[in-house]
């Protein structure tokens, strides 16, 4: 390692993340200010019943909740507390990440040489998107798939589910306690909480300057977050530029199949915000393939470390793992087909 | 007893100071990053991070990070007069999901200091080397954004000269056109001694993907004269040389001029 090295790396971190902050930025205040202002109960009336349209539908919602990974799941969550069906809710969890507007703005500037890559990681994740959502329609209850605080906020049918499900309520969930706002308990450590408390109950109806607090302070919590994250993305996207073997890299990045494990590991692992991810891809854009590139940025925000943490507040070990394996087929095979048809 | 109700005391004393303080520790690290991103437009580093069309993202960004950070001192402030604590949603406790409380607003402030002392430098032959500039003398990834081809030879510069050859590759179209072009030199060990590249790093959106490109020069003498990343502006003539097996388009210089490293090093 020498000081030359070093000092690459470091301008390459730094590179990252000033291109990367705007848009981080953007996603946060965006999200946050939406989650104020649209109605989700209205918009569930609107979706459709069709198991297939809904997934579709769910996964384009992402337009008007331009929401990263963080964003997603407690409004995921809201929306099936709120009554939407399976697919809705699963469409819109997988690809609310990628399909908004942000994202796409921020993957043009890193992509503006690949235009390709831009408008496949858009269709490719609202193909598997609505794909999975509609595989999951089969469970036609989706509550034995959820954890129990979230089955128990469905609003019920029939009761011997809602029974079943209150049998299986552990000591630890404080069910539902933070949707009543009573922050005066210790706290789990969970941006979902305060995202949740924030919107859940009575936003709508607070006097403006506490809304503009709560806005605030879900900017700042967002981005001190997020932020932490951008940080280790970037850092680790720098070191391996600057002191992994360049042999190394070239031989894992150019192989179809190798180039896109690698780069879904490394989506798994990075866990780097949505809005930003694409500028992590294109330091690997020279030496890796095209449909591993598309893999980082569609499997990336679908499944990842911190994400995975996250969905564990909806669903159980099982529909995640569920939730991973389909969405880690489905990226590998299209992705592959790239590779290996198109590109 | 009393040894673990004062150990008890001192902990919630602690909390409580956690408490008081992580939010402004938020304060200063987001402060920070907005003075550090508008500290490198002012001082025209941002050319060395990002191309020069997301300047205005990143000086809007500076903005909003002070205007947030501001904002949040705002609410803040009565907390320090503890009578009117009262006025102060409870809300301001720290939620986090990743980090332990404190550390994600640390690692920000402590990159937003290590960015004030340590200057961004751009990018040398040895990243040019690590990024291949050896493996293909053509571009690697950007499609020609430009192509001129009736314009003066010696008015294109190095970017132009691999973007034309990119479009119509045969060295031999070239021989004997002029060239006047300016870059850094590149030791390639793969070249004989009298050759050195002259590269630019060329970027699209920001320093992580830059890429060089060159095209080598032909001296009579060793290449000693001209050390790694020293800035020269080379006139002379296309000649066609057989290079590692491949005939390439290489620059005969006739003048070999030394000049400061340009304000802004990349080329788009």
């Amino acid at each position: 390692m020498d000081l030359n090295q070093l000092n690459s790396a470091f301008t390459l971190f730094l590179s990252l993340l000033v291109e990367a902050f705007p848009f981080l930025i953007l996603g946060v205040v965006f999200s946050g200010l939406l989650l104020f202002f649209v109605d989700e109960r209205k918009l569930i009336k609107l979706m459709p019943k069709h198991p297939l349209l809904g997934a579709f539908a769910g996964s384009c919602v992402g337009f008007l909740f331009p929401v990263c990974e963080c964003g997603n799941v407690p409004v995921a969550r809201r929306l099936l507390m709120q009554g939407a069906p399976a697919p809705v809710a699963i469409g819109f969890l997988l690809a609310a990440p990628t399909i908004n507007p942000i994202v796409f703005w921020s993957t043009w500037v890193a992509f503006r040489d690949q235009p390709e890559i831009v408008f496949l990681r858009v269709g490719l994740s609202l193909v598997i998107a609505t794909i999975i959502g509609w595989v999951f329609s089969a469970q036609a209850d989706l509550r034995p798939l959820l954890q129990p605080t979230v089955a128990r906020a469905i609003p019920t049918r029939s009761e011997e589910r809602g029974s079943r499900g209150q049998a299986e309520v552990s000591p630890l969930l404080q069910s539902g306690t933070f949707l009543l706002g009573q922050t005066g308990q210790p706290l789990r450590m969970d941006t979902t909480e305060l995202q949740a408390s924030m919107v859940a109950a009575a936003t709508f109806n607070k006097p403006l300057p506490d809304r503009l607090y709560l806005l605030l302070e879900n900017t700042v919590q967002e981005l001190r977050e997020l932020g932490g994250v951008l940080i280790l993305g970037s850092a680790i996207a720098a070191l391996i530029q600057a002191f992994v073997p360049r042999e190394l890299i070239l031989g894992l990045g150019q192989g179809p199949i190798t180039s896109i494990l690698a780069m879904m590991l490394l989506a798994a692992l990075v866990s780097i915000c949505s809005t930003v991810d694409a500028f992590f891809a294109l330091s690997f854009a020279s030496v890796f393939t095209s449909g591993s590139l598309l893999a980082f940025l569609v499997f990336g925000p679908m499944i990842d470390l911190k994400g995975v943490g996250l969905m564990l507040s909806i669903f159980k070990t099982r529909a995640v793992i569920y939730l991973f394996a389909l969405a880690a087929q489905l990226t590998f095979l299209s992705t592959l087909f790239l590779n290996l048809h198109v590109s | 007893m009393s040894a673990e109700s004062s150990s008890a005391r001192r902990r919630r004393r602690s909390e409580r100071w956690a408490i008081s303080w992580l939010p402004w520790l938020d304060v200063i690290a987001i402060t920070a990053w907005g003075v550090l991103l508008l500290k490198y437009w002012i001082t025209g580093r941002l050319n060395l991070l990002i191309h020069p069309n997301y300047t205005w993202l990143a000086i809007a960004g500076g903005v909003s990070l002070l205007l947030i950070g501001g904002s949040k001192a705002l609410t803040l402030l009565p907390q320090l007069f503890p009578r009117r604590n009262g006025a102060v949603p409870a809300q301001s406790v720290q939620h986090l999901s990743l980090f332990p409380p404190g550390w994600s607003s640390t690692l920000l402030l402590v990159t937003a200091i290590l960015g004030f002392l340590i200057i961004p430098r751009a990018f040398v032959s040895q990243t040019a080397l690590q990024r291949g500039v050896t493996d293909t003398l053509t571009m690697t990834r950007a499609h020609p954004q430009a192509f001129r081809t009736s314009i003066d030879s010696a008015s294109r510069s190095l970017i132009e000269w691999v973007r034309t050859l990119n479009v119509y590759p045969e060295p031999d179209a070239y021989t004997g056109q002029k060239v006047k072009v300016q870059g850094f030199v590149i030791h390639a060990p793969d070249l004989p001694e009298q050759y050195f590249l002259l590269s630019r790093f060329v970027i699209t959106c920001c320093a992580a993907d830059a890429y060089p490109v060159g095209l080598p020069v032909k001296l009579k003498e060793s290449r000693k004269d001209y050390p790694p990343d020293t800035w020269l502006e080379i006139e002379g003539q296309m000649i066609t040389a057989e290079l590692a097996g491949k005939r390439q388009l290489t620059i005969q210089p006739r003048s070999i001029k030394q000049i400061p490293e340009p304000k802004n090093p990349y080329d788009y």
